[in-house]
């Protein structure tokens, strides 16, 4: 997987901008965290209400066909959750920091 | 990525919007008051930037009103990954017979930055109308659906003074504003016109779409359109005036005169009234943190006497409800400083 990159720097928000890529990623990953909630009470729900739900069966380790059949889905997932880290912006604007304060 | 995962980020992002909007901003707010000793209305922009800037929460709160935005239209569940992989059906399903101009100049205040944190801005992807569509749902979560309303209760101001009979929305986007001035006024005949193909594109699609007959969408830089002198009684815009430069802002407004008949009226919406320095300094660092780097220079300009100095008459500069439950007063979340700037062209010109 190649991460495009558009080389400008990020807005400044937090006094360390080591804070600001951080938070990048814990929203990335809150954001795909409730994405799999939805998905996974939406199932739950199909499934209870056709009785097909098997607890034991969900809980069950995944065979080798079912951890390849989901490689490609990790990996847009590990992108999306470590790209913040590169401190760029996605759209161009002013960069730097920014203060109102008097000079 | 499929609809389900769409849908359930963008409704996580915006859920976590409402939070900033409200508690958040209330938050920061309170912490202000606590924190500055003098009545509000007195402080400056740096004032409150003294206080503010090295807070903790006013980070966070900074913060989330960039990213929510970025990851909004740019994250992995974006609005911009997501119209990019279905652009081919949803291109052509677009009908209407919008008018292009190929070989129009778009200004360099247009494509240096990318607006609203839109990747590539409004105009440089086909899909970019339908993308800025879907977003302006959610611009301003308090209104949610009742977005709409919006323009609605701005067509409501225009209707105030009489139905117009010849109307140029300028900068109409894919017609929010063009859209409902043309169904109010069934007999008037309305142009609207943006420097944007693919909202112009979407506008006439739209308004095919509602069989509206009376509005031509056209692909024109508003500043420099081909209307003969006096050929509007009426000329409109929503939310354009804080994307142009001031110099810029004034080749829009001498356009708007020359395109005016005498006694012609001119209404834009725009964020412009602001009460206190807190609001200004929330509204200065929205436009730093949007990527909307004429916000600033345009809620700082004296409007009436530009507007003055253009030759226009009886300007009004009016504080707008954006809609029927909002008060103005008593409101105490995150809101956008909306007004509507009214003025005339003279009867007899001096
Ligand atoms: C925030 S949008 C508002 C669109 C629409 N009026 C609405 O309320 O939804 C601003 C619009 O102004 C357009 N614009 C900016 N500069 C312009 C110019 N010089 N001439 C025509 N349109 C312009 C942009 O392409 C964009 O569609």
């Amino acid at each position: 997987m190649t991460t495009q990159r558009s080389g400008r720097p990020e807005q400044q928000l937090f006094e360390d901008p080591a804070v600001d890529r951080l938070m990048g990623v814990l929203m990335a990953l809150a954001t795909e965290h409730y994405v799999l909630r939805d998905r996974v009470r939406a199932l739950e729900g199909q499934l209870a209400k056709t009785g097909t739900l098997d607890v034991s069966a969900l809980d069950a380790e995944p065979t080798a066909a079912e951890l390849a059949a989901a490689q490609a889905d990790r990996d847009a997932f590990a992108e999306a959750l470590l790209k913040p880290l590169l401190g760029e912006q996605q759209a161009k604007g002013a960069t730097g920091p920014f203060s109102l304060k008097k000079k | 990525m499929d609809e389900r995962a769409f849908s359930a980020a963008q409704g996580f992002l915006l859920a976590a919007k409402m939070y900033w909007t409200t508690t958040l901003y209330r938050a920061l707010r309170d912490e202000f008051l606590a924190k500055s000793s003098v009545d509000q209305k007195e402080q400056s922009v740096e004032d409150v930037a003294a206080i503010l800037e090295d807070s903790p929460l006013y980070q966070y709160f900074a913060w989330l009103e960039r990213h929510l935005q970025r990851m909004k239209y740019a994250g992995r569940y974006g609005l911009v990954p997501y119209h990019d992989e279905r652009r081919g059906e949803l291109l052509a399903a677009l009908t209407g017979d919008a008018e292009l101009d190929r070989d129009l100049e778009l200004p360099g205040y247009y494509t240096g930055v990318d607006i609203h944190q839109h990747p590539g801005g409004l105009w440089s992807d086909a899909t970019a109308a339908l993308v800025y569509e879907r977003g302006a749902r959610s611009t301003t979560p308090m209104l949610g659906e009742a977005h709409k309303d919006l323009h609605d209760r701005f067509t409501d101001v225009v209707a105030a003074a009489g139905p117009p009979r010849r109307i140029l929305d300028m900068g109409g986007g894919f017609g929010k504003s063009t859209g409902p001035l043309a169904e109010r006024f069934p007999d008037s005949s309305v142009e609207s016109v943006d420097l944007s193909a693919p909202c112009v594109t979407l506008g006439a699609h739209l308004a095919k779409q509602r069989q509206l007959d009376n509005v031509r969408y056209r692909q024109m830089d508003a500043r420099s359109t081909d209307y003969s002198d006096a050929s509007f009684d009426l000329v409109t815009s929503t939310m354009v005036l804080h994307e142009l430069p001031t110099k810029a802002l004034e080749e829009l407004f001498d356009e708007a005169l020359r395109v005016l008949e005498p006694g012609g009226r001119m209404v834009h919406l725009d964020f412009y009234s602001i009460p206190d320095g807190f609001r200004r300094f929330i509204h200065y660092g929205h436009a730093r943190r949007n990527n909307e780097p004429f916000m600033q220079p345009l809620a700082s300009t004296d409007l009436a006497a530009l507007l003055k100095k253009k030759g226009f008459v009886d300007i009004e500069i009016t504080p707008f409800k954006e809609s029927e439950e909002i008060d103005i007063e008593k409101n105490d979340a995150w809101r956008f400083p909306w007004t509507v700037v009214t003025a005339t062209k003279p009867e007899v010109s001096s």
